[in-house]
């Protein structure tokens, strides 16, 4: 029986970092899609529709990252799509264990990942937030 | 610069030099604000927020040399000018002494109050252009940091993302001795990495942003939190965690992002010196105006002629054998200097072969201390 795959978004400044992230994707027979800038970005989930977005916090400026996932998480169609943040350690602005900018009423992600990712861990946090059917 | 016209305001008793100096200020361009009395005058200063002040310096009820020290109080950059009685130099004086930028005498013609108005003006706008550029330079030299750090750390991470999608074997098959080389250089990079996040460290240490950033913050919650992420790797090496403490959460003036590196510092230390087997406690205790939080450890212990020099930066003491990433030996001289700026203080004690324990002293927030307590400052 054929399941269709689900497609992950994944949004970063760094080409090689695109690049290297997308194969591990791709090798969970994932489609995948990519986007350099916030702006890209924004494109992409429109036209792509993607089941879940891997999100880098800190792009051109510090909240990009932060804004953009603001508003995917209030926008009508895409408030369910899981996003996951990603950055270096210690490079976003809060704390590790907490998305700060809930002070400021912004909406958070579904996850955190550090930068350089881990493989595994990072299909296995992709498969917890995807809809069963999706996997 | 500013696009809205100087607001220049006269604070005198006598009605006639209120009238004459307007309209003066009216001529010149400038808006101008009266007040018969000190008081008066002051509460309009708080609202208005005016370039200039002319304070008659004899008034009824509050003088001119009080009006000028409150002047200072409410707004620095404010040009204060008083207005002297004829023959009452002295007076002048110990006003200029008060921060007064300068003095007209009583009677004074339209062309000195012109003249004064306008040098006061002047002085005005190199006062807050100033402090323009000093602002823009903080927040320059604060971005700076930052956005070198990241420049400084994507190419790194991107190469280490390479590698990992390479190990994983995601990108064709991978000879042993090849494994092992990117393996070794991974955590070469690692250790590379680590170094650039404690320079930035150190370099936001030094800015003394931190004092800025304190607010109360609940210990045992951020030590549960730590505990709880550092656990699984613990339990790897069979060192078990745990916590001790009252029931009761208490507040720490603290900045929680530091606070954190501080104790997630700490207690990995505890991890990684231990023995398998081992154990790690974390016990918080309350003292009066502040909070002990101590991290012991049953671990390979500090040589006596070490322990003086392990806050050093750079120190480290070559412990143990196949350590995979060689520490930076930056670790515990920040967590020195994030206590620090926390107006606290840390200390360790440790026997070779026994254990250390690291205890941090940090001053508990103000809405937890009773108000009438005498404040005491924690070294």
């Amino acid at each position: 029986m054929d399941k269709k795959k689900a497609t992950i978004l994944i949004i970063d400044d760094d080409p090689d970092f695109l690049d290297a992230v997308s194969s591990i994707i791709a090798s969970a027979h994932y489609n995948v899609s990519t986007a350099l800038d916030p702006k890209g970005g924004k494109e992409k989930i429109y036209s792509e529709k993607p089941d879940l977005i891997l999100l880098d916090i800190m792009m051109d400026s510090l909240f990009d990252g932060f804004s953009l996932c603001h508003s995917i998480k209030t926008s009508k169609e895409f408030s369910q799509t899981p996003v996951i943040f990603v950055s270096a350690v210690k490079e976003q602005t809060g704390s590790r264990f907490r998305f700060e900018g809930a002070e400021q009423g912004m909406r958070g992600p579904d996850d955190y990942i550090d930068k350089p990712i881990n493989p595994d861990d990072l299909l296995s946090r992709i498969e917890k937030l995807l809809p069963k059917e999706k996997r | 610069m500013n696009p809205r016209k100087p607001l220049i305001l006269v604070i005198d008793d006598e009605e006639s030099i209120r009238d004459s100096c307007s309209q003066i200020i009216a001529k010149e361009g400038h808006l101008p604000d009266s007040a018969e009395n000190g008081a008066e005058g002051l509460e309009k200063i708080k609202v208005a927020h005016p370039d200039m002040v002319l304070v008659d310096l004899k008034m009824p009820g509050k003088n001119g040399i009080e009006v000028l020290e409150e002047i200072q109080a409410i707004d620095s950059t404010v040009i204060p000018v008083v207005i002297t009685g004829y023959g009452t130099v002295e007076s002048a004086v110990e006003a200029i002494k008060k921060g007064a930028f300068d003095f007209i005498q009583k009677p004074f013609t339209p062309e000195e109050l012109r003249m004064t108005i306008r040098r006061g003006l002047e002085r005005r706008r190199l006062i807050l252009e100033t402090e323009m550029l000093r602002r823009e330079k903080k927040i320059m030299e604060e971005n700076f940091i930052t956005l070198v750090s990241h420049q400084m750390k994507s190419p790194v991470v991107a190469i280490l993302q390479y590698f990992e999608v390479i190990l994983a074997g995601m990108a064709g098959e991978v000879e042993k001795r090849q494994a092992h080389m990117i393996r070794r250089s991974s955590e070469r990079l690692h250790g590379l990495l680590n170094l650039i996040n404690d320079w930035l460290d150190i370099a936001r240490m030094n800015k003394g942003i931190i004092a800025g950033k304190l607010r109360p913050l609940a210990i045992k919650d951020l030590v549960e939190k730590l505990i709880a992420f550092f656990e699984p790797t613990a339990l790897e090496d069979q060192i078990f965690l745990s916590l001790e403490s009252a029931s009761k959460d208490f507040l720490v003036q603290g900045d929680m992002e530091t606070l954190e590196q501080v104790f997630s510092n700490l207690i990995s230390n505890a991890v990684n010196y231990n023995r398998p087997g081992g154990s790690v406690t974390v016990i918080i205790k309350d003292e009066e105006e502040s909070v002990i939080v101590e991290v012991q450890d049953t671990g390979i212990g500090i040589a006596e002629e070490h322990l003086p020099l392990i806050f050093d930066q750079f120190y480290r003491v070559d412990r143990k054998e196949g350590q995979k990433t060689k520490s930076t030996g930056l670790g515990l001289s920040i967590a020195k200097k994030i206590v620090a700026a926390h107006g606290g203080s840390i200390q360790v004690v440790s026997e070779l072969g026994k254990g250390s324990s690291f205890s941090v002293t940090l001053p508990k927030a103000r809405a937890e201390n009773d108000v009438s307590a005498k404040k005491t400052t924690l070294v």
